[in-house]
């Protein structure tokens, strides 16, 4: 798993691709201060406490990183 | 398909069910039913419980065998906030503590068994299992579901005893392929999140043409089905699921809990509410719930066929068009540990979005497959 550091909120994530469309993100809680605020801040991301949203930061990181090659994607 | 030689035959660890049971809120079912002034006997955690309401209508939880002699309280009488032991009347309160012994000059000192900790929410009845004994934390709270801006039916409700370890329940969050298999639904989007003590499964399908026939102009055709699945906790998932029709949508909750009996046995639950709206008016909301309570029994026998036969796998062979199998059991490990023992891993947020590309091509082309070898068999006939 290769790492993507959040372009706003410096939260560092672990990424993996098996695929273009598949993605694995696994959080870490070693810096909760840093750790997303548009969860904090936006409630429709919410559902009755289970985060289930997507923070749109993040996945423009993710995003980039892979585009970048950072991430490898297996073909 | 890329297939690797190999000589080496794969080899199942069964491995143990856990002797310990899960820490966490468990569902009993609905409350109202534990109220009508006699004691229910309920075999959960290894044990037996008792659940009776005192004279005004509080549900308590004792364990059921008497700390006197060992008689079984859930065969015996409330008898105005106690309940009576059948062997020497022996009574306990809602607290646990011996409130009299008719024949016996004193209570001893220490005469005191077990009180569950108990919680009432959305009409059922909850209780909390911690074998290390500690009072369930705020924010492991089973979060409340009706909200007060719309009208909803009453629960249909349903219990069924399961000869397996209750694991088996728990791999469902993460098993996208056996929806296809088992369900005989279609999922065309697959997501898993795990969170602290929540794991939530984001569903998408469409119906089975080679399934289900819409011969029936008047019958609304079901176009897809969005789902939000989230377990608080290692027993009590809420499922925000919706029916898309041609027309209009109708939204439902669907619980999908257990408490186990034992290693190897468990108490599933389920229940659907459908939410009245315009388009769904409280008559149709009603039948619909009828026949939604009935689609879903059919869903889970059709699971219980599969864990009745299947071996217990520790160390399932996964290919990457399966969800993440061993990422869940690691969250799931967090209600078997002592709460010091909780590691990070088993709580630190994570994320998975599953292909789907692949899948979605083969099961195209089955039900076409399918479909076509339905009109040689009746043009045959």
């Amino acid at each position: 798993m290769e790492p993507v550091d959040c372009e706003r909120c410096g939260n560092r994530v672990l990424v993996e691709k098996n695929s273009w469309e598949h993605t694995t993100v696994q959080w870490s809680t070693d810096h909760p201060e840093v750790i997303c605020e548009e969860y904090q801040q936006d409630p429709s991301l919410t559902q009755r406490g289970a985060r289930i949203g997507r923070c749109s930061a993040l996945r423009e990181s993710i995003r980039k990183a892979v585009l970048d090659g950072r991430i490898p994607v297996p073909e | 398909m890329d297939i690797e030689e190999s000589d080496e035959v794969r080899i199942i660890d069964e491995g143990t069910p856990p002797a310990r049971f899960a820490r966490g809120w468990h569902c009993l079912g609905l409350a109202e039913e534990f109220r009508d002034g006699k004691p229910h006997s309920i075999e959960a955690f290894g044990t037996k419980l008792v659940v009776f309401s005192d004279s005004n209508g509080e549900i308590k939880i004792l364990d059921a065998f008497c700390r006197h002699m060992g008689g079984d309280l859930s065969q015996g009488t409330v008898k105005g906030d106690s309940i009576a032991c059948p062997f020497h009347d022996w009574r306990w309160g809602g607290n646990g503590k011996c409130t009299g012994i008719p024949y016996a000059r004193r209570v001893p000192p220490l005469a005191r068994t077990r009180a569950w900790e108990i919680m009432e929410q959305d009409e059922l009845l909850f209780v909390w299992n911690d074998p290390e004994g500690n009072p369930p934390p705020p924010e492991v709270a089973i979060p409340a579901m009706r909200a007060d801006d719309a009208e909803w039916t009453d629960w249909q409700w349903k219990s069924i005893v399961i000869d397996t370890n209750c694991r088996e329940i728990i791999d469902n969050v993460v098993d996208m392929a056996h929806f296809f298999y088992v369900h005989y639904s279609f999922p065309t989007y697959f997501k898993n999140i795990f969170e602290g003590h929540v794991a939530i499964q984001e569903y998408e399908g469409v119906g089975r043409e080679d399934i289900t026939e819409w011969d029936d102009p008047d019958v609304p055709q079901l176009v897809s089905t969005t789902s939000t699945a989230a377990y608080h906790g290692p027993s009590f998932m809420i499922d925000d699921l919706t029916y898309h029709y041609e027309h209009f949508k109708a939204e439902s909750i669907l619980i999908n809990c257990h408490y186990p009996v034992g290693p190897d046995q468990f108490v599933l639950m389920y229940g659907i509410k459908v939410k009245k709206t315009p388009e769904v008016p409280a008559e149709i909301a009603d039948q619909m719930v009828q026949a939604m309570i009935g689609y879903i029994g059919i869903g889970f026998e059709q699971d219980i066929e599969i864990w009745k036969n299947k071996t217990r796998i520790d160390n399932p062979l996964l290919t990457n068009e399966d969800g993440p199998v061993y990422q869940l059991r690691r969250w799931y490990e967090q209600f078997y540990v002592d709460v010091a023992d909780v590691k990070p891993e088993m709580v630190d947020r994570f994320e998975f979005e599953l292909d789907t590309t692949r899948p979605v091509e083969a099961w195209k082309q089955e039900v076409a497959d399918n479909i076509a070898r339905k009109a040689d068999a009746e043009a045959s006939a």
